[in-house]
């Protein structure tokens, strides 16, 4: 089994380090369905192919305001379209860093095109079997999470 | 000469990111288009004087490679050269995006210095 979560805390870091410019701590992945993040928006992007499931962006109201505000350069009052796009973006871009890793280790993933959804503590749910963590994310604008739900085949 | 700039991204903050970071890499550029997916890139190269192109692969409606495929077969703009700024990077994906004609490929994400060394030799 390769290091999924380790992927996704790595490809979170490396979108953060070099076009966000926020310094964010992860915490060690949550397993159970009290994962403690408050989440007021989720950009969601499916993934297909030898790994099949959803990542989700999970971000409180301030830090969905900071990140964008921190990667477009400029103050963001409200949630608006240029937050959903921004979240959608980062969740695209994580997808990605996750499926060049797994590439590494010949599992082929193919990447739809992320939803952003408004609502309190939006969470994914799929069939049993289907393996789900969080990655907790502290940063200065708020915490946040990266859940991945997925079957390995 | 200033070179005129398309930039291709179903995400408005990805276009602002990244016309942000042309500015940042010190980048001689003129005018910068935008366009949310491949068929309003075929618009815009249309009408106006493009000299690079800058697409995402994964849009809705026609995606990069669709674009790519399409631009080719068009007199007036197949030789306006296209990088592709993306997520996807494996060897397949850009490997057939190079077949269509495109002359470079950037991943997501990126910092300026990479787009400088990148993009710098066409500019």
């Amino acid at each position: 089994m390769p290091p999924i979560e380790r992927y996704i805390t790595e490809a979170t870091l490396e979108v953060f380090a070099t076009m966000i410019f926020i310094d964010i701590i992860p915490g060690e992945p949550l397993k159970g369905q009290n994962d403690g993040i408050d989440s007021n928006l989720t950009s969601m992007i499916g993934l297909a192919g030898d790994l099949q499931g959803v990542l989700a962006v999970h971000c409180p109201e301030t830090a969905a305001l900071g990140i964008t505000g921190a990667m477009l350069g400029m103050d963001v009052a409200a949630i608006d379209d240029d937050v959903r796009d921004a979240i959608g973006e980062i969740a695209n871009m994580i997808a990605g860093g996750l499926k060049v890793a797994l590439a590494e280790s010949d599992i082929a993933t193919e990447l739809a095109i992320p939803t952003t959804v408004l609502g309190k503590a939006v969470r994914t749910s799929g069939q049993a079997g289907v393996f789900r963590f969080i990655v907790p994310f502290a940063s200065p604008v708020g915490d946040f999470g990266i859940e991945l739900q997925y079957v390995l085949h | 000469m200033a070179k005129n700039v398309l930039l291709v991204d179903d995400s408005s903050t990805m276009r602002k990111i990244v016309s942000r970071s042309l500015r940042q890499a010190g980048l001689d550029f003129g005018d910068i288009f935008e366009a949310g997916d491949g068929l309003e890139a075929l618009d815009v190269l249309e009408k106006e004087a493009v000299d690079i192109v800058l697409s995402d692969i994964n849009m809705p409606n026609m995606n990069g490679i669709e674009f790519l495929r399409e631009k080719s077969g068009r007199d007036g703009i197949k030789d306006i050269p296209v990088f592709m700024i993306s997520t996807e990077t494996g060897d397949d994906i850009i490997g057939e995006a190079k077949s269509l004609g495109a002359v470079g490929a950037l991943k997501k994400p990126f910092t300026p210095d990479k787009v400088n060394e990148v993009l710098g030799p066409f500019m």
